[in-house]
């Protein structure tokens, strides 16, 4: 009996290991998942100087040091040879490579004297005051200058970005300027691009219409739809149901060019009609599928009592039974929201100029004009992103009633 | 009396048609003019040659010999083979091995369901830019993560060899659209089930062997089908990612966007049908294939219960 104890008790405590690692692996893999989306949020608060930087930064914030060479030293032993680029730009020659000379600096050589690998050619002062500059933008210069206000160096701070020295101060090499603060600027600086013609404003207002529109056509017709499939005998009906499934396995490019001919043929490229009147038709196997389900779960006394009293089918389908799918609406309004925001090879066919794209298309645009600035980049993908990620949090229950009643109940 | 009850039941059933017709009619109208007839004009389009500018020419099966000599229409039919091999079934192991975990009785299970589920709702364009950054070769954190583990990272979207496996890896980061299927499945099997096979003596293996994966089976199938329908279809990730090309040299150029470029950018429209329709017939094949191959590996209930 006692041996017995021990081993189930030993069991136990295995399983309790088992599940205390699988807990943990779960975690770790959810901190995988997410940090794919923390980055984004960290890089688009990120400075121009922030963002190629290894390690990574993951906070936003960094402070900004006064640096540069004190000394311009030869990188090859030579001759020294003074010359002047076309521009103005000064140079030290040591036959076949030349340096730099900013005007700052001073000379520790004379002509054609020789001089090794590693002898200083010139030296940069190494303290000087601090000038500030402030833009109309409300961006600021620091400017570091000598005794005679010949600029040592100089750095462009954003808005968000605050200078921690005082004009006039003394400063050395090495010493902290400002503190480069997370750059809530980029996200103005995203939604208004310079290289567009329109702002993001105009991308949000076409894809908030043709969503909203489309999701309206989805609720009204996969749920009439469904009210057909689901509550009258008729031949055919089965025979039909049975295509209507089974067109969720045609991949759209077999229709896409057809569709795009009839569009164009009614005038209607560049215009929101082709993302919005299909969705009237049916709106989709998926919705009408999973409508249907629902339609199926409510009973028919229901109908029948309504019919006694008189409601001729549209009332049934509209007072009766509409109200009882609120559910199943619901989801089907957030599936088709995601969807339609999304949604980037149907506004891609359709709109042409840049004043009709949507979010999607506008975003696609942006990183083919802004290829490297990530910090731009990330910050108008979170700005895209968001509404999906709000949307998600507060309708959460009905992404996952959705999947459970569609995936399985076939 | 007979007669009278038949004829108002006639009339009944052929009135409940002129209604379910009724109900039915935006739909069929959707099929006509939206399914139907594209479809039918695209079958002609297959074997025509069409600018949208000149007359259209019937070429016979010119487009389809074409094909065989065509190295991108080829390159694009490997390359969308050689996602979708990778692709799906590591999607449905994912998916399956996340939703065991997500279907334990932890307190914080729901958060952690949400963080599996959040990325497959942001899929677009927005988590391709964020993927774009990810994999930079010198400033990306992929690279990041591989160095501290001592792996020299490859240069991904600029290597012809690691810009398909870029993708694979991409679409596993949305394995909790079907994660959250799968844990629906996992929660209609029957406890039953479990403590009968705790009574056989089942450990947690067995119990998975033996009850979990054949009940989870026809979910299973059900997937499968959908993700290879989907995965043949990936176009967006892969135009935003190399603006539209398909590069570098062809790597990642899908059938779907070599469809795009044919039909929107060189406008052989013919050309691009037919190509659309041979990706049809591929797709019909594989969801035939695994219907015909599902009898033996698909369990349904109540074969189980017997």
């Amino acid at each position: 009996m006692a041996k017995k104890m021990s081993f189930w008790e030993s069991q136990k405590l295995q399983g309790q290991i088992v599940s205390w690692i699988l807990y943990a692996i779960a975690w770790a893999g959810a901190l995988i998942f997410v940090i794919p989306l923390v980055w984004m949020i960290s890089t688009s608060l990120k400075a121009p100087g922030e963002i190629f930087t290894m390690p990574p930064k993951w906070i936003p914030y960094s402070e900004l040091k006064l640096e540069y060479d004190t000394k311009i030293t030869a990188h090859f032993p030579g001759k020294v040879k003074f010359e002047k680029d076309a521009d103005g730009t000064e140079r030290i020659n040591l036959g076949g490579y030349s340096h730099v000379i900013p005007p700052i600096a001073q000379l520790q050589v004379r002509k054609n004297q020789n001089v090794e690998k590693g002898d200083i050619l010139a030296v940069i002062p190494e303290k000087g005051r601090i000038k500030l500059i402030e833009n109309p933008d409300k961006t600021s210069i620091i400017r570091i200058v000598n005794d005679e206000g010949m600029t040592i160096k100089e750095y462009n701070l954003s808005e968000d970005s605050k200078p921690v020295v005082k004009e006039g101060e003394m400063v050395t090499v090495g010493q902290k300027i400002a503190d480069i603060m997370p750059q809530w600027s980029n996200y103005a600086k995203a939604w208004a691009p310079k290289a567009f013609d329109v702002t993001f404003n105009r991308f949000l207002v076409n894809t908030l219409i043709i969503t909203l529109t489309s999701i309206l056509g989805v609720l009204l017709s996969s749920t009439f739809v469904a009210y057909g499939f689901s509550r009258f005998k008729f031949p055919g009906r089965d025979p039909l149901f049975l295509v209507m499934v089974s067109t969720m396995m045609i991949p759209a490019q077999v229709t896409m060019i057809p569709t795009f001919m009839l569009f164009k043929y009614l005038g209607w490229i560049d215009t929101f009609w082709p993302l919005i009147i299909p969705t009237f038709f049916g709106g989709g196997a998926f919705n009408i599928f999973l409508m249907r389900q629902f339609f199926m779960t409510i009973p028919y006394e229901l109908d029948d009592a309504a019919k006694i009293d008189g409601c001729n089918y549209f009332q049934i389908f509209w007072t009766i039974l509409l109200p009882l799918v609120k559910p199943a609406m619901a989801t089907t309004a957030i599936f088709g929201f995601v969807y339609n925001w999304n949604d980037f090879m149907n506004p891609l066919i359709y709109l042409n100029s840049t004043s009709n794209y949507t979010l999607a298309l506008g975003l696609q645009t942006f990183t083919t004009m802004y290829g490297t600035d990530y910090n731009l980049m990330m910050a108008a993908s979170t700005i895209v992103l968001l509404p999906i990620l709000l949307i998600f949090f507060f309708g959460q229950r009905f992404f996952i009633e959705g999947v459970a009643t569609s995936g399985l109940k076939g | 009396m007979e007669n009278e009850k038949k004829i108002s039941k006639m009339k009944m059933s052929t009135q409940d048609a002129v209604w379910g017709y009724v109900f039915l009619s935006p739909w069929i109208l959707g099929m006509v003019f939206f399914m139907g007839g594209p479809i039918i004009f695209s079958l002609i389009l297959a074997f025509c040659k069409w600018d949208m500018i000149t007359p259209i020419n019937f070429v016979g099966m010119d487009n389809f010999v074409k094909m065989f000599s065509d190295m991108r229409f080829l390159h694009s039919m490997y390359n969308t083979f050689y996602y979708t091999i990778f692709s799906v079934p590591l999607g449905i192991i994912g998916s399956i091995m996340v939703a065991l975990l997500m279907n334990q009785k932890w307190k914080s299970v729901r958060l952690l369901r949400t963080i599996y589920y959040l990325p497959s709702v942001t899929a677009g364009v927005a988590s391709a830019i964020i993927w774009m950054w990810l994999l930079n070769p010198d400033f990306g954190l992929i690279n990041y993560g591989l160095s501290i583990l001592g792996i020299k990272g490859p240069q991904w979207m600029a290597d012809e060899v690691w810009a398909k496996p870029a993708f694979i890896i991409m679409s596993l980061w949305g394995v909790g659209g079907n994660m959250i299927i799968y844990l629906a499945g996992l929660q209609g099997i029957p406890r039953q089930l479990y403590e009968a096979a705790e009574i056989d003596g089942a450990g947690m293996m067995q119990k998975f062997r033996y009850v979990t994966l054949p009940m989870l089976t026809p979910v299973i199938f059900f997937n499968l089908i959908m993700s290879i329908v989907w995965s043949f279809q990936i176009f967006t990730q892969v135009y935003v990612m190399t603006g539209g090309q398909g590069g570098p040299a062809d790597s990642t150029l899908v059938m779907v966007l070599y469809i795009y470029q044919q039909a929107f950018k060189f406008h052989n429209m013919g050309y691009a049908s037919a190509i659309a329709w041979v990706l049809f017939i591929i797709i019909l094949l594989f969801t035939m294939l695994q219907f015909k191959i599902s009898g033996g590996w698909v369990h349904y209930e109540g074969e189980l219960k017997k």
